[in-house]
């Protein structure tokens, strides 16, 4: 009687989670979040200047979704202008803004404030807020700067086309494929070269659900890749090449210039 | 229309960029001036960083002065004597200058007493060259008009303390004598100027040549080139060799523009007065002095920059 007790407990704890596994399995499977990004690979030629990105993927319906490209974070030392002497601006000391991406475009598909909360944006690192959070901003002597260089710090991202956010940007389609996301955003030819990371947070109730990212790489080609590389690993011949370059061009000018029979 | 510049990490409009080679291989080419005053502020406009930007233009004016020294030599405007003395002064003035800068970058403040030193120092050669020129041909207009036969030109001689100075020396091109010490010293002078000032001297030199050493204008916009054109030579590679600063592609498209641009520029020049010259040269100071001017007391709209520049 024990035993019998005990194996329809065990056929009822297997039924329970076998259904538990199904609703898991099968439920997730149907909303998967998938990214990709087309073309994933931009090679830098002479022609460079910015691309153009198609962020797609699959989701739920229901889900809002949060997309970001982003770099490793770095410390990036920039001039600050102040007042001297109650009369001129001048470029007067040095800030760090430590941990800051060289890029942080930002689409999604509502308001984020409408979509999480302030904690959670913070936590996951969305938007500029959260950004202001998490830069830390020195100066010279290593003490913590006013947080009005933050704003300025933007200021120049987004003059630089490098920092952007725009709410309310993702397309969705319901299609024979399923629940479909995109997203077009053009790439700043200011950035520069180096593998970036996208990612695609999906959010439901305030939470964030689900994610995916995809990698971009960005990479100096050819005579670019070559001369960059020249200029830092042989900068003498570097220079020099770009020295005897001038000359034999203004001296060759100077002389198509007397076998045209100007004015000279 | 747009072209990657692989030191800098920029695209820019390379028709835009030739424009602003030919417009200031023109001023090159008519009055002596690397044009490194201009170019610089200019191409950190297109999106250039300050660095690269000044490193740049002395990469473009080696391929302008070469340019427009050919033109001048042709039309025997180059005073090789002269510019080698001082050459030799502005490379040592160069030298002291680059430690002169050290030693004040050291006591904090360096920048300001830089910026006003370059806003007084262009103020003041704009305003003394524009009043000059201008009562010069005032005379030239009197001189004309009146009946009186024309007095013969005064002989160019400097008298005083510089005649006392020892290795006087005759300057066949410019028609001057001095003593080898006087250009030596000016151009130390200058080269000290410019290295504390960041720039390469020539609207500083080429007022000292005309009011100092006493040389026509158009000998002084030659020799101006001719000593411009190796001192960019060294800055150039020095700025390749240690900052790695030199984008070469933007150097070339630049310099498309400024060598055809130079070529008009001393074309345009022998069209014109010395003294006409000289004033169109000071209403260009001018104005950039009041640009900087400008620039200083009006609040920046972002309050960053990348470090270098003017």
């Amino acid at each position: 009687m024990k035993r019998a007790i005990m194996n329809s407990i065990r056929f009822f704890m297997a039924m329970a989670l076998a259904l538990f596994g199904l609703a898991t399995v099968s439920v997730p499977a149907a909303q998967a979040l998938t990214c990709s990004v087309t073309p994933d690979n931009i090679p830098i030629t002479f022609t460079y200047h910015g691309a153009q990105l198609a962020i797609t993927g699959q989701s739920a319906s229901t889900d809002d979704l949060i997309v970001t490209i982003t770099s490793e974070p770095v410390d990036t030392a920039l001039k600050n202008y102040e007042k001297v002497g109650g009369l001129v601006w001048m470029k007067k000391g040095s800030l760090e803004f430590k941990d800051a991406p060289r890029v942080y475009l930002l689409d999604s598909t509502a308001d984020l404030s409408r979509i999480l909360s302030a904690a959670e944006l913070n936590q996951n690192l969305l938007g500029f807020d959260a950004l202001r959070g998490h830069i830390r901003i020195e100066d010279s002597k290593g003490n913590p700067a006013d947080g009005k260089w933050f704003d300025e710090y933007l200021k120049f991202k987004k003059h630089e086309n490098v920092y952007d956010m725009r709410e309310g940007t993702i397309v969705r389609q319901h299609g024979e494929n399923g629940n479909t996301y995109k997203v077009d955003v053009a790439w700043p030819y200011q950035a520069p070269p180096g593998i970036y990371t996208v990612n695609v947070l999906a959010v439901r109730n305030g939470k964030v659900v689900e994610r995916a990212s995809a990698n971009i790489e960005v990479k100096s080609t050819g005579l670019v890749a070559a001369l960059s590389k020249m200029a830092f690993d042989q900068a003498g011949l570097y220079g020099i090449m770009a020295v005897i370059f001038a000359l034999l061009a203004g001296l060759g000018v100077g002389a198509i210039f007397k076998k045209g029979g100007g004015s000279h | 229309m747009y072209m990657y510049l692989p030191i800098a990490l920029t695209s820019v409009n390379y028709l835009v960029v030739m424009g602003l080679g030919l417009a200031v291989g023109l001023l090159s080419g008519l009055f002596g001036v690397g044009g490194g005053f201009l170019m610089t502020p200019l191409l950190m406009m297109v999106g250039i960083p300050p660095t690269i930007a000044a490193a740049t233009d002395a990469n473009q004016i080696v391929a302008a002065s070469a340019s427009g020294t050919i033109s001048h030599w042709r039309l025997g405007n180059v005073d090789f004597k002269m510019g080698l003395y001082l050459l030799i002064g502005g490379f040592a003035g160069g030298a002291g200058g680059v430690q002169v800068i050290k030693l004040l970058r050291a006591t904090g403040g360096a920048d300001f007493l830089i910026k006003m030193t370059y806003v007084v120092m262009l103020g003041g050669v704009g305003s003394f060259m524009f009043v000059e020129s201008l009562n010069a041909m005032h005379k030239t207009k009197k001189a004309k008009a009146s009946t009186a036969p024309p007095k013969a030109a005064p002989k160019v001689k400097n008298g005083g303390f510089f005649a006392a100075l020892p290795m006087q020396t005759y300057f066949e091109k410019s028609g001057v004598t001095h003593s080898a010490l006087v250009p030596l010293v000016l151009g130390t002078f200058v080269g000290v100027l410019a290295a504390i000032m960041g720039v390469g001297g020539g609207f500083l030199m080429v007022p000292v040549m005309i009011y100092m050493l006493r040389m026509p204008m158009h000998v002084v916009v030659g020799t101006s080139l001719f000593q411009i054109l190796f001192t960019c030579i060294e800055v150039t590679y020095l700025q390749a060799y240690s900052n790695h600063t030199v984008d070469f592609i933007l150097a070339i498209i630049l310099l498309v523009g400024s060598v055809f641009g130079a070529q008009i520029g001393t074309a345009l020049g022998k069209k014109l007065h010395g003294d006409q010259l000289k004033i169109l040269l000071s209403i260009i100071v001018l104005a950039v002095t009041v640009k900087i001017v400008l620039e200083l007391v009006m609040e920046p709209s972002i309050l960053l920059s990348y470090a270098g520049g003017h």
